[in-house]
C-alpha cells in the first residue's frame, strides 16, 4: 500500500500531539527529579545529578515514608484477600439474599464521595488511639478497597466449573479440603490481579493517610504532597516517579483485568 | 454436564446429589450469609457508620444539640464554592464526553495500536501524582510554556496552574482514559452489521455515530459520565494541588474546615452537600435506566 505524503505528515502530527497530551506533564517530573539546578529561562536544568535521588534513599524521612506505604500497602492486601475469599466464595456459591445490594454496597466507598467517610473516620481513630498510627491507615484502605478483591474474586470463583467441586466432593472430600485443593488453586489469576489492584490502589491513596496519620507518621504520598506543596520539587518528583513506576509495569501484567468498574476507584 | 453457576437459571439444588450433602436451603443461605459477614461487618465499622455520623454531626452542635447552623454557615460562606464545583464537574464532564467520543469512534472505525496503548497511561496514576505533575507541567515557567513559547517564538504566556482553566485540563486528563475504556467497549460490542447498513445506503460517519452508534449505547455512555461525575466532585488532591486559591472545590473547603478551624460541623454539612447533589444524579441516572429498559421491552 503506497501511503501519500499529506497522509505520513499528519500522521507524524497527530503522533507528537498524543506524546505531548500523554507524556508532556511526565517529562517535567522526570527532568525535575534529576535537576540539581533548573532557573528560568532555561527549557531544561542547568545542572543534572542524582543528588536527590541519593537523598530519597538515604535520608531516613524519605525512605521511611517509601517503607510505611509498602507495609500498609502489603498488609491492606493481606487484609483484604482474608476478608474476601470468603465472602466472595459465599457470593460465588451461595444464594445470599440481597445479593446485587450487597455487591453494590461494597462498591460505594469507592462510588460516593470519600472525604468525609475518611474525616469521620480520623476523628473516631484518634478518640481510640487510631490516628497518627499506621494500623488506623491500614483499616481505612482494607474498607475501601474491599471492593476490588470482593468483585474480582467473586467474578473468578463463578468462572470456575462447579463440576470440578462436586467431583471432588463425590470422590470423597471435605468441603474445606475441596476448596484449598481445587478452588483456590484455580482462582491463583483472579486472587493476584485483585492483590495487584488493592496494592496500587493503597500505595497512592492520600486522603485516608493524611487525615488518618498526620501529623505523626507521613506515607509516600503525604511527604510527597509536603514536598510539593513546600517547593521542595526534586524529592516530590523523585517520590512520584516511584509511585508511577509500578503503576505502569501493573497495567501491562493485568491488561485484561482492566474492566471499568475496577478502574473506577483507583486513583483517589 | 450441570448448568455452570454464573448462568442466571443455576439452582442451589442441582448440588444435592454430592455426597454428604445434606445441607438444607435454609443451612445452605446460612453458611453463605456466615461466609460474607467478616467483610460485612469491616464495611459496616468502617463505612457506614463513619457514613452515618457524618450526617450526624453536620447537624448538631459541639454540645450535641440538634441545629442547623452548619447549613446556614455553609450557605453564608461557600454558596460561590458550590456553584463553582458544579460548574467545574459539568464542564468536566462535557468536555470528557467530546474527547472519549472522538476517540471511541476513531478507534471503533480504525486500528491503530499506539492511540489504543497511549491512550490508557493515566489510567493508573494516582490523582495525587498527575496534581504534582500538571503543577508543573502548566506552571508560568512550566514545560509547557517551555515548549510553547520557543514553538510560537514569544517571550511569555500566562502559567494555568492556578487557574480554573488548568483545573479543568487536568480533570479532563485524568478521567478521559477511564470514560474512553467504557464507551469504546460499548462500541466494540455494536455488530458491525448495523454500522456497515447505514454506510453502504450513503450515511457518512459522522452521522453513523451521531445517529447510530451513541444511541445504542447510551446506558454505557451515562455510566461512564456518572462515574467522571462522582470521581470529579469528590477528588480532593486535584483541586487542592492544580486549582486557584479562590474560588475553591468543596473537598477543598472541607479540608481546611477541618485542618484550620477544627470545624467538624460545618466539614461534615458540606459534606451532606456532595452526598446530596451525588444522590441526586443517581436518581436521574436510575429513571433513566428504567425508562431505557422500557423502552426496550415496548
Amino acid at each position: 500500500m503506497k501511503m501519500n505524503p499529506w497522509r505520513v505528515t499528519l500522521r507524524v502530527i497527530a503522533i507528537l500531539l498524543i506524546l505531548v497530551i500523554l507524556i508532556g506533564p511526565l517529562v517535567g517530573v522526570v527532568l525535575w527529579s534529576f535537576a540539581e539546578r533548573w532557573y528560568w529561562p532555561s527549557p531544561i536544568p542547568q545542572d543534572f545529578g542524582l543528588r536527590f535521588w541519593k537523598q530519597v534513599f538515604s535520608q531516613g524521612r524519605v525512605l521511611d515514608s517509601i517503607l510505611l506505604s509498602l507495609t500498609i500497602a502489603i498488609i491492606t492486601v493481606g487484609f483484604s484477600l482474608a476478608l474476601a475469599i470468603p465472602a466472595a466464595y459465599g457470593f460465588a456459591r451461595y444464594r445470599i439474599p440481597l445479593e446485587r445490594i450487597l455487591l453494590v454496597l461494597f462498591l460505594m466507598p469507592q462510588a460516593f464521595p470519600q472525604l468525609p467517610i475518611f474525616i469521620n473516620l480520623a476523628s473516631t481513630f484518634s478518640k481510640i488511639g487510631l490516628g497518627g498510627n499506621m494500623w488506623g491507615i491500614i483499616l481505612a484502605h482494607t474498607m475501601a478497597s474491599l471492593v476490588f478483591s470482593v468483585w474480582i474474586v467473586t467474578a473468578t470463583f463463578k468462572a470456575i466449573p462447579v463440576e470440578l467441586e462436586q467431583v471432588a466432593r463425590n470422590l470423597g472430600a471435605s468441603r474445606f479440603r475441596t476448596f484449598l485443593t481445587i478452588t483456590l488453586p484455580l482462582a491463583v489469576p483472579g486472587l493476584i490481579a485483585s492483590s495487584i489492584f488493592v496494592f496500587l490502589w493503597s500505595m497512592g491513596e492520600f486522603t485516608a493517610a493524611f487525615f488518618i496519620g498526620a501529623p505523626f507518621i507521613q506515607t509516600a504520598t503525604v511527604l510527597m504532597y509536603t514536598a510539593s506543596m513546600g517547593y521542595n520539587l526534586q524529592i516530590a518528583s523523585a517520590i512520584a516517579i516511584l509511585l508511577i513506576i509500578p503503576s505502569i509495569i501493573f497495567m501491562v501484567i493485568i491488561e485484561r483485568y482492566l474492566k471499568a468498574e475496577y478502574i473506577a476507584g483507583l486513583g483517589g | 454436564m450441570g448448568i455452570p453457576s454464573y448462568l442466571p437459571g443455576w439452582d442451589p439444588h442441582l448440588l444435592g446429589n454430592i455426597r454428604g450433602d445434606s445441607m438444607d436451603e435454609r443451612e445452605k443461605s446460612t453458611v453463605g450469609f456466615l461466609l460474607i459477614l467478616p467483610a460485612l461487618t469491616i464495611l459496616a465499622v468502617l463505612y457506614i457508620y463513619p457514613l452515618v455520623r457524618s450526617i450526624a454531626v453536620s447537624f448538631t452542635t459541639d454540645e450535641g444539640v440538634l441545629t442547623f447552623a452548619n447549613y446556614k454557615k455553609v450557605f453564608d460562606l461557600y454558596l460561590k464554592d458550590i456553584l463553582y464545583t458544579l460548574f467545574i464537574t459539568a464542564i468536566t464532564v462535557g468536555i470528557t464526553f467530546v474527547i472519549s467520543i472522538i476517540i471511541s469512534s476513531y478507534l471503533r472505525f480504525k486500528e491503530w495500536k499506539f492511540l489504543d496503548y497511549m491512550y490508557r497511561l493515566p489510567l493508573f496514576i494516582p490523582f495525587l501524582i498527575v496534581g504534582h505533575a500538571m503543577r508543573i507541567f502548566l506552571a508560568p515557567h512550566g514545560t509547557l510554556n517551555s515548549l510553547l513559547t520557543r514553538l510560537l517564538g514569544m517571550k511569555e504566556l500566562p502559567g494555568l496552574s492556578g487557574s480554573w482553566v488548568g483545573l479543568v485540563i487536568t480533570f479532563v486528563w485524568v478521567m478521559t482514559p477511564f470514560s474512553t475504556l467504557i464507551i469504546l467497549g460499548a462500541f466494540r460490542a455494536l455488530d458491525d452489521s448495523y454500522i456497515e447498513a447505514a454506510i453502504n445506503l450513503g450515511s457518512s460517519k459522522w452521522k453513523v455515530i451521531k445517529d447510530i452508534m451513541i444511541p445504542l449505547t447510551r446506558p454505557s455512555i451515562m455510566v461512564a459520565l456518572v462515574l467522571t461525575f462522582v470521581r470529579t466532585i469528590s477528588s480532593l488532591t486535584i483541586p487542592l494541588m492544580v486549582g486557584p486559591n479562590k474560588p475553591n472545590m468543596i473537598t477543598v473547603d472541607m479540608m481546611f474546615r477541618v485542618n484550620y478551624f477544627r470545624d467538624w460541623g460545618v466539614a461534615n454539612a458540606l459534606g451532606v452537600i456532595s452526598y446530596l447533589i451525588v444522590l441526586g444524579l443517581a436518581v436521574y441516572y436510575l429513571k433513566f435506566m428504567m425508562a431505557e429498559r422500557g423502552g426496550l421491552k415496548a
